[in-house]
This record gives C-alpha cells, structure tokens and sequence, in this order.
C-alpha cells in the first residue's frame, strides 16, 4: 500500500483542477473571437484545442502533488 | 447495388467484431463479478478503450456534426464539458472505485445502499436507473436505423436489419458480459478514430484545399457561426458556461458507467484514464469541422435531418465502400454502448430488485444466469418499444439526460458530507427528477437556465433540508 497523499496541497491541488475547468466554461467569454487566427483555425476554436491537451498535464502535476508517481 | 454493396460492408464490418471480441473473451470462467464489472482487472489502457468504447455513440458522432451544421461554435460545448467530466472523474471515479472493490460492489444501487445504509434507497436508485437505460438504449436504435437506410442509399426499410443486428449484439452480450464489451471496444474505436479522421480531415482537404480554406468560407458566408452569441443571447457565451458545466455532472454517473469504473484493477489505472480520455475530445472537433463542411456541400437540411448532414456528404461524392466503411464505424459506435447500457440495466433487476429485494438467484451461478436472461429480456423490451413508438422515444429521452445528472449529488454527499441520510439522498433525486423532466419536456427555461440545472437545485435543497431532519442510519451491514 502507498502512503497517504500529504494533505497540506489541498488547495494547490484544488487550483490545478479549477484552472482547467475555469478555462473551459466561463474562460470563453473573454475568448469569444476569430481573430488571431492560429493556423487557419478561429481563436475560439484553438483556446479550447488548447486546453483539451493541457488539461492532461494539469491532472498529471496533480498526481505529482499527490506523489503517485 | 451501391447500397447492397455498402450494407454488406457494414454487415462485415458488424459480425468481424463479435468475432473478434469472442476470441478475445474466450476460457474465461464466468460469476457475477467476471460477468458484470469484468473481474474488477481492466488495467489504464483497456479501461480507456472500455470507456471510449461505451461513451462516444452514434448520436455523439452524428450529434456533434449536425449542431455545428445547424450553429457552428456552440457546438463547442460537447468538446469543453467532455473535457471537463475527466477533472470531476479524476477525483470521483477512484473514490467510488475504491467503496466498490471494500463492498463487493456490481452495480450503482449497491453504491447508494451501501453508502447509505438502505436496502430501500438501492431498490429504488436500481428501478430509477432501468427506467432510464431502456429508453437510451432505444435512441441507439434509432441512430442505427438512420445509419442503415443512408448506407442502403434509401432503396430498403431498414427496420428488419436493426432488429437482426442488435438481437446479434444482445446474444453477444449474453456469452461474454463487460469483457466482451471491452474487447468490441477495440475494434469500435479504431474504425470510429479511421472514421472521424476521414470526416474532419479528408472530407474539408477534399473539397476546400485545406482547414484554413474551410474556415475562409464559412467566414465569407457565415460570418458569426465561429463565435459565439454575446452574453444570454440563446447559444451565447452564459449558455455555454453553464451547460458545459452541468452536462459534466451527468457524465460520469450514469448507471453503466459504475460497472467500468469498478471494472479497474486499481484507483491509479482510473486516475490514468481521467488524465488520457480528454485525448478522445479532439476527435470530437473533428466531426465539428465535418458539419461545418457539410452545412458548405450540401446546404439546406433543417430540424433533425442536420444529423445526417455529414453521411449524406459521403453518399453523394465518395464511393459505396467508403460509405460502408463510415457506416459500419456508425454501426459500431451504436452497438457496443448499447451493449453495455444492457449489462448495466440487467444488473440492476438482477442484484438489486431480484436479489437484495425479492431474496431471488443470490448463489454465484443463478445469479449469472439470471443477469443472462434479462439481458435479453431488456434487449426484446426496448427492441418493442422502439417498433411500437419511435416518435416518442426522442422525448422518453429527455428523461435520460435530465434524470441521470440527478444521482451526482447523492453520491458526491456519500464522500463529503457524514450527515447526508437515506432519505435526503432518495427524496433530493426524486425531487430533481420531477422538476427536471417536466420543464424539459415542455422546453420551458426560467431565467434562461438549463432544465437539469435547476432540477438539480431542487435536488440539492431537499437532500440538505431532509438529511437535516431525519437520523443517519447506524452502522451495520
């Protein structure tokens, strides 16, 4: 059995979760546009491509925090 | 003959699968545990492929493309809330994983029972959950017949072939339980991922020259479909934030998805999975940019024919095996949810009403057995009531998505918060469900809220306020 996670990261752990979560709910507001364009694709589009792939390494640094692996 | 050609592809395409899964599934010695929630030894990648498998349907597919076909942007939300479901299950998924591998747990009624002590509130939670599988189960029909008669190119009724298919997949079901379902998975998403690569990528390369091309047009002729309305305007910014926040508490707690969370082998290989399923949510974009194509090709189609926009696409410029391919992917991504959605609606009846309530097949091999036969049961009752009322069972399925996000606070308040009682829990997801069905199904939205959501508030009152007034059920088992 592994130890216990410590739980004095609670609340970094908790702002690792929300940031993610932020970026794609009530983040779009302040993205709601085409331009710039990345590659062709409207900004809009791009900043949640964008988060769809960071949110993996926002859950991975959580795991660390956690030292699970 | 294209459509003969095509169907028959997709019958390939159908049959190969069992087979493939029937192989994968073979000499392993049946009980319940093995049968319902796959021996509980599904390690990161084969949960991931379960869980891919069983959450991305036909309607997740044909969904995507015809909103963005019909509105653009907004469509967006379904890759946001998908994304964001994965943080909620990177927390909720081990804990509850965890409850079922101490208890012995097969089902969500054993979690709400065991949790809050009460045969009765599992019974309950047990009828609940059936009452919402069948009619989601049917919709998966549905999404497969509209699927055949394109692939027929119109030329055959593609009723009889539904029913062929999916009493093949229900006796699939019957021999080889959630490990067979894992193993079709595999095939699924493979061709649904060859599938979706051809609809978002092939599909704007072939007729635009490239994404950026496709999104020159859309600008040209469309020039507000890339954003979203401002503020409360209806699909607006507000929209957005909320809906993708509610749809990702409905998730992760639907009845089918306990039994692959307690299929893990480990809180870890679940915490895994959280960290690589958002992955599968770029697939979901692609199929945006598909409608987006399609609403160019081959504009014109309104209400729920937007669905099919982009499978019409395939059928007028690519050849019948191409059409056969995308079908059978379609095919497949009907099925192998439906499967499991049988799995889990039988597993209810069988443990939870059969067995806790009435003292029924409680022994390992009766129980298996029994948990056989209603999945055929429950396969031949919702086959009935899609050939009986197929208008109506878009409607029964507001129950479903309204209902289902009802059970994520009884089981969030299970982990953190000790007063929560029986009764709160079963009278809060009652309330939340006689709120949340009836403003659904009149389409009534007050202050511009979510049906679900205000259910949910309900909810959320009646667990606080009746747990407040009634005793916690001492500790016993």
């Amino acid at each position: 059995m592994r130890p216990a996670p410590p739980s004095g990261a609670l609340l970094l752990r908790a702002l690792l979760a929300a940031i993610p979560v932020f970026a794609l709910s009530f983040g779009v507001v302040l993205v709601n546009r085409v331009e710039p364009r990345i590659l062709g694709f409207p900004f809009l589009f791009c900043w949640i491509a964008a988060w769809v792939l960071l949110t993996p390494a926002f859950l991975w640094t959580i795991g660390r925090v956690e030292k699970r692996w | 003959m294209n459509g003969l050609a095509a169907l028959t592809i997709v019958a390939i395409i159908v049959f190969g699968t069992i087979g493939f899964a029937l192989i994968g599934v073979r000499r392993v010695k049946m009980n319940p545990e093995q049968y319902i929630v796959g021996g509980r030894s599904f390690g990161t990648i084969f949960l991931w492929v379960l869980q891919a498998g069983e959450i991305y349907t036909t309607f997740t597919f044909l969904g995507i493309a015809g909103f963005a076909y019909s509105q653009g942007a907004p469509a967006l939300y379904v890759v946001s809330y998908g994304t964001i479901a994965y943080v909620i299950a990177y927390f909720l998924a081990p804990a509850v994983w965890k409850v079922g591998k101490e208890n012995n747990l097969l089902t969500n009624a054993d979690f709400f029972e065991t949790r809050y002590k009460s045969r009765a509130l599992g019974v309950g939670v047990a009828v609940l959950s059936f009452a919402m599988i069948v009619p989601y189960v049917t919709i998966q029909l549905s999404g497969l017949q509209i699927l055949l008669r394109i692939a027929g190119y119109g030329a055959y009724d593609a009723t009889a072939a539904v029913a062929v298919g999916f009493l093949v997949m229900a006796s699939f079901v019957f021999t080889t339980g959630l490990r067979g379902t894992a193993w079709a998975s595999v095939v699924k998403d493979i061709l649904v991922l060859a599938a979706v690569l051809f609809a978002g990528i092939v599909i704007p390369v072939h007729f635009f020259g490239s994404p950026r091309a496709l999104f020159d047009h859309v600008l040209a002729l469309h020039p507000h479909m890339l954003t979203l309305p401002r503020g409360r305007a209806f699909h607006g910014t507000l929209w957005f934030a909320s809906t993708v926040l509610l749809s990702a508490l409905g998730f992760y707690v639907g009845p089918q998805t306990f039994n692959s969370v307690y299929s893990a082998r480990s809180g870890d290989a679940l915490r895994r999975n959280a960290i690589f399923l958002p992955f599968y949510q770029i697939l979901a974009s692609l199929m945006i940019f598909a409608g987006l194509s399609a609403m160019l090709i081959n504009p014109g189609l309104t209400g729920p024919a937007v669905d099919q926009s982009f499978l019409l696409v395939v059928q007028r410029y690519f050849p019948p095996w191409v059409l056969g391919l995308v079908a059978g992917a379609g095919a497949l991504a009907a099925l192998v949810p439906a499967s499991a959605l049988l799995l889990a609606g039988a597993s209810v009846i069988t443990k939870n009403v059969a067995g806790d309530a009435f003292g029924l097949a409680t022994s390992d091999r009766s129980r298996t057995l029994l948990t056989r036969i209603v999945v055929v049961v429950v396969a031949l009752l919702a086959l009935g009531i899609w050939m009986i009322a197929q208008k109506t069972v878009v409607e029964l399925l507001l129950l479903y998505y309204n209902g289902i996000t009802q059970f994520f606070p009884g089981v969030v308040a299970a982990f953190v918060w000790k007063r929560a009682t029986a009764w709160g829990a079963g009278l809060g997801i009652l309330a939340g469900v006689a709120v949340a069905v009836p403003l659904a199904a009149l389409n009534v939205t007050p202050l511009g809220l979510n049906a679900g959501f205000i259910g949910l508030l309900a909810n959320v009152v009646v667990l606080v306020a009746v747990s407040l007034a009634t005793r916690r059920a001492p500790m016993s088992s």
